[in-house]
């Protein structure tokens, strides 16, 4: 169990709009899935938390809902990116990039040595 | 620019649960959210009930989800007000009773205080409704800061050395309009030609007089008249074709060239004028004198406008520097040394005139503001009553703020609640008290008119009105809802755990200061209207020396009668004698002026003999024809009355009253003494005393009568009888009411000339108009006792019978001990007695020291008159008496056993 990690705040921001770049057009249910699949088992996650981050997105404009019906003919709400989510998506990836590849170089060991 | 998008979308979102259509997304989301699930589940082979408690518990908590997506996506606040609201709401539906107490009381308080803010709003405040008003200045007098009259020839000194910029001049006056055969009074304007435009102002229809109108005699389209927006509804129906036709006024044909827009009612605040005339066309009324060629008839209001940069001290001075210049030039041709150094002496000053020039503003704002006392202290009052209320159910609602901070409610969030409650009864109070502001200023305004003038105030609400009373209902929402939010607040969750509370002490002793503050504020209100009613009381019997109810004044009207001035007085006397022998008529006399009546006319004369104690100076004078003091009911004291004999021809006589002997002949007996009548201009004319009546009034039914002479209508009349207007005086038979006598007396005086128009008013009509103030005063006042007297009553009950619940289990205790059912209701009344006691005495401090502003407003009375306080006390004392008597009683009746097994 010790493998398994929480989210951490401030990252499910980033992994739903990851997904959503990925995926496309996808209700709360299928990104927290996709989630939850893509940390291949590693990460346990509420699926009621992605709502109030969906929300937050949403109302900064990063994304838009519409109702509509999924495959098996239930209805949902599904979400997609606008343009400027595509913008805070690879502007957020790479500050992620920068700041993982600082904090690297002082926790991992220097493989000169 | 984020963090803006974000909170404006929660702000939609807060607003929009108003509208009913809109439903709960969230929980919609969340619910196709699980169904998903719960199908995979399915498909992954669960049971539909494992399926779906799997797909929860992978959700998470859900209640806290919902809850955080909704905090979210509102703001919280609002959200809690929108709750607060609606809970308000239906625990005040709950409590109707109350609510309508509350809300009338504060109704009556608000409403009273808009009332009177709205009156002082508009006689003092308002800007006028011209262009750029704050720029208007009036020229005044620097000694009173009143409006300085200027005559003819000044105003034409000041305009032709161009001192001010667009000067303009204006005066009021009473004119009349025939239509038909009837002729009634309306209210003028004469203005120079740059009147209007230096207002800035445009006709709505036609247009307005200029410069080229002002000319003597008339300008291109003859003279010419601008009637008022509401004058042209009255008279003609707001018909445009009006314009081009002709109004006769005072029997000179005048052609209307426009219509001035609504709002304009003239420049005098109180006076709504009916038509304006151009300056110069005054003299085409030729009347006697003309004011025009009058130098000692100041009658013009000056006003101007203040150049960019330029302020009122500026203006000022630059006046006095050319003012001895402008006062020598125009000097009227006085005989006195006195007068001309006075003249000379007057210093002229400006003011801002934005909000017009006002004759009620010296007569009214001081009882205006008084009575604005008054309503503040009943709206405190109703505070103090509708927080004992509140205090009261507060505590009756312990164990609900109890159970509610036991849930985990914040004691922000109940002081909210709580507030916002206060607050909702305070807003209903204030659209009530709104309403009743508005019929009240009206009915108050309409208290004012008297025959001679309806004062006009424009009372239709304003910012200022608007605000006074929005800033009223949170102020009283605070005032009367933070003290009961506090307590509420402060419940203990144990409360509602024992299931009863001990009482709050700290909540009876605010019911007990409630009611001393309640007997010492209606107590201040009982003795204000006291000394007002008590003074109109005064005022009204004062004895002025004549009959007030057995007189009927008939002005008669002779210009259309083709009659010279020397036969003017044959005819009155003629009709005199058909007027006499009219059935039910006692006796009838003539005069130019009645007793407190037409107060146009007056005349001064100036007085010396070689026996009298000084020179007299502006003795008032009337001029009256025999038969005159009989008919008035004042007693001749001395001497006879003037009969037909004291004719132009023969030696002149006059009649004095006590006050004038009094002052000039104090040692010797004024009878068959020889005085002097002099104009201060001619050779004064010998007269000799042949009688004294007793004291009259005759210009002010306040002031102490002044030294009066009566001489013979015939006799140094000469210009009296060029008058159009003379006075009957008509004494009405004993029970006969004079009012019935119109008729018959207009036949008679038809008889003698068709031609002769009338009109009728009872001397009894001439009086009211001098107690407006007075009745104004002491009906309002007492109007706001008598409803402060009701909520003291409301408000003792409340916190007596409240008291007498808490201390059920001790009232118990000591009959079961063997206590007398007196003894209890003793117990009660004598706690109440002490706090009345105590009420009384802050009262009777706070009255002594707040009566001496209103000695001004009061006749004959001392502010700190004893009866007054003696009577407030009583009715205090009987009030309080009467309220705490009931919960005594039930006091009395408890039954100590039922109480005691109740634990």
């Amino acid at each position: 169990m010790g493998e398994k990690q929480e989210v951490w705040q401030g990252t499910l921001a980033l992994m739903i709009l990851t997904t959503l770049e990925t995926m496309g057009p996808q209700h709360g249910y299928g990104i927290a899935r996709r989630i939850e699949q893509t940390s291949g088992g590693r990460l346990v996650l509420n699926y009621g938390t992605v709502y109030p981050a969906l929300l937050k997105l949403e109302q900064e404009g990063s994304i838009k809902s519409e109702w509509g019906t999924s495959e098996n003919n239930r209805k949902a709400k599904y979400y997609s990116l606008t343009s400027a989510g595509r913008r805070q998506l690879r502007r957020e990836t790479r500050d992620w990039q920068r700041a993982t590849e600082l904090i690297a170089r002082f926790v991992s060991p220097e493989p000169s040595k | 620019m984020r963090a803006l998008r974000v909170w404006l979308t929660r702000l939609r979102h807060a607003l929009l649960p108003l509208l009913p259509s809109d439903r709960d997304e969230i929980t919609d989301e969340i619910e196709s959210h699980l169904q998903l699930h719960i199908d995979d589940n399915i498909r992954a082979g669960m049971t539909p009930a494992d399926a779906r408690r799997a797909a929860l518990l992978k959700f998470g908590p859900l209640e806290a989800i919902k809850d955080d997506c909704r905090a979210r996506a509102s703001i919280r606040v609002i959200d809690a007000l929108r709750q607060d609201v609606a809970y308000g709401c239906r625990t005040l539906n709950r409590a109707r009773t109350y609510a309508c107490a509350a809300i009338l009381s504060l109704a009556l308080g608000i409403g009273g205080t808009t009332a009177i803010f709205a009156i002082l709003d508009s006689l003092l405040l308002k800007p006028l409704p011209v262009r750029d008003a704050n720029q208007l200045v009036a020229l005044v007098a620097a000694e009173t800061g009143q409006d300085a009259l200027m005559n003819y020839h000044v105003w034409q000194a000041i305009r032709t050395r161009q001192l001010l910029d667009a000067p303009c001049a204006w005066a009021t006056d009473l004119l009349s309009v025939r239509q038909g055969n009837e002729t009634s009074g309306i209210d003028a304007v004469w203005a120079n030609g740059t009147f209007f435009a230096a207002l800035g102002m445009h006709a709505i229809v036609g247009r307005t007089f200029e410069p080229r109108d002002d000319v003597g005699g008339g300008g291109p389209d003859g003279a010419v008249v601008v009637i008022s927006h509401a004058f042209w509804l009255r008279r003609f129906g707001g018909d445009p074709a009006a314009v081009g036709r002709t109004l006769t006024i005072d029997g000179v044909p005048f052609r209307i060239i426009g219509v001035t827009p609504p709002e304009f009612f003239g420049l005098e605040v109180g006076r709504s004028v009916d038509v304006m005339l151009p300056l110069e066309t005054e003299r085409l009324l030729r009347r006697i004198p003309s004011r025009f060629d009058s130098p000692n008839w100041p009658w013009l209001h000056v006003m101007a406008r203040l150049r960019p940069g330029e302020t009122l001290a500026g203006l000022s001075a630059m006046l006095r520097a050319a003012q001895p210049e402008i006062r020598a030039a125009t000097m009227p041709a006085y005989q006195k040394p006195e007068l001309r150094e006075a003249y000379l002496r007057q210093a002229w000053s400006m003011r801002s005139a934005a909000n017009g020039s006002s004759s009620l503003r010296a007569r009214y704002s001081s009882a205006l503001f008084t009575l604005l006392v008054i309503v503040t202290l009943v709206l405190l009052m109703a505070c103090v009553n509708v927080a004992n209320l509140q205090l009261a159910r507060t505590i009756a609602r312990r164990s609900e703020f109890s159970l509610r901070s036991a849930l985990g409610a914040s004691r922000a969030r109940i002081l909210q609640q709580h507030l916002v409650e206060s607050l909702m009864l305070s807003t209903c109070g204030a659209v009530a008290g709104y309403f009743f502001s508005r019929w009240a200023a009206a009915v108050i305004v309409g208290q004012l008119s008297t025959w001679a003038s309806t004062p006009f105030l424009d009372l239709s609400p304003d910012l200022r009105v608007l605000t006074a009373t929005a800033a009223l209902t949170v102020l009283t929402a605070v005032l009367f809802g933070t003290f009961p939010a506090f307590r509420a607040a402060r419940s203990d969750p144990m409360h509602a755990l024992k299931g009863r509370g001990t009482a709050w002490g700290r909540g009876r002793a605010f019911g007990r200061s409630a009611l001393i503050a309640q007997a010492a504020l209606s107590f201040v209100l009982l003795v204000g209207a006291g000394l007002f009613v008590r003074s109109f009381a005064a005022l009204a019997h004062r004895d002025l020396g004549f009959d007030r109810s057995r007189v009927l004044v008939a002005v008669l009207d002779s210009r259309r009668a083709v009659v010279s001035a020397g036969e003017r007085l044959a005819l009155y006397e003629r009709v005199r004698d058909a007027v006499a022998s009219v059935p039910g008529v006692e006796a009838a006399a003539f005069s130019t002026a009645t007793p407190l009546g037409n107060a146009g006319v007056r005349f001064t004369i100036d007085v010396a003999g070689s026996t009298m104690a000084s020179a007299a100076h502006n003795v008032l004078v009337n001029p009256v024809s025999p038969e005159w003091f009989q008919t008035y009911g004042t007693r001749l004291m001395r001497g006879r009355d003037f009969t037909a004999r004291d004719t132009g021809r023969a030696a002149d006589v006059v009649i004095v009253n006590e006050a004038f002997q009094r002052r000039y002949f104090p040692t010797v007996d004024p009878i068959d003494q020889e005085i002097v009548l002099t104009d201060g201009e001619s050779p004064g004319r010998p007269a000799r005393i042949v009688g004294v009546v007793q004291d009259a009034a005759f210009t002010s039914v306040r002031e102490p009568i002044p030294p009066t002479m009566y001489r013979p209508f015939t006799q140094g009349a000469e210009k009296l009888d060029l008058l159009p207007d003379v006075s009957f005086s008509i004494r009405a038979a004993g029970e006969v009411p004079p009012d019935r006598l119109g008729g018959a007396v207009a036949a008679a005086i038809a008889r003698i000339d068709g031609r002769l128009s009338v009109s009728f008013r009872t001397v009894t009509t001439y009086l009211s108009a001098y107690y407006v103030r007075e009745r104004a005063l002491a009906g309002i006042s007492l109007f706001f006792a008598v409803c402060a007297l009701l909520l003291a009553f409301a408000g003792i009950y409340g916190v007596t019978a409240y008291s007498v619940i808490q201390r059920r289990a001790e009232i118990a205790v000591r009959i079961a001990l063997g206590a007398t059912r007196k003894g209890i209701a003793a117990l009660v009344l004598r706690d109440v007695g002490w706090l009345a006691g105590i009420g009384l005495l802050a009262g009777v401090l706070l009255s002594m020291w707040a009566a001496r502003f209103v000695r001004a407003l009061l006749f004959g009375l001392d502010p700190h008159d004893p009866s007054t306080f003696g009577l407030a006390v009583l009715a205090i004392a009987t009030v309080f008496a009467l309220a705490a008597w009931l919960p005594a009683l039930w006091a009395a009746r408890t039954n100590p056993s039922s109480v005691l097994r109740e634990g």
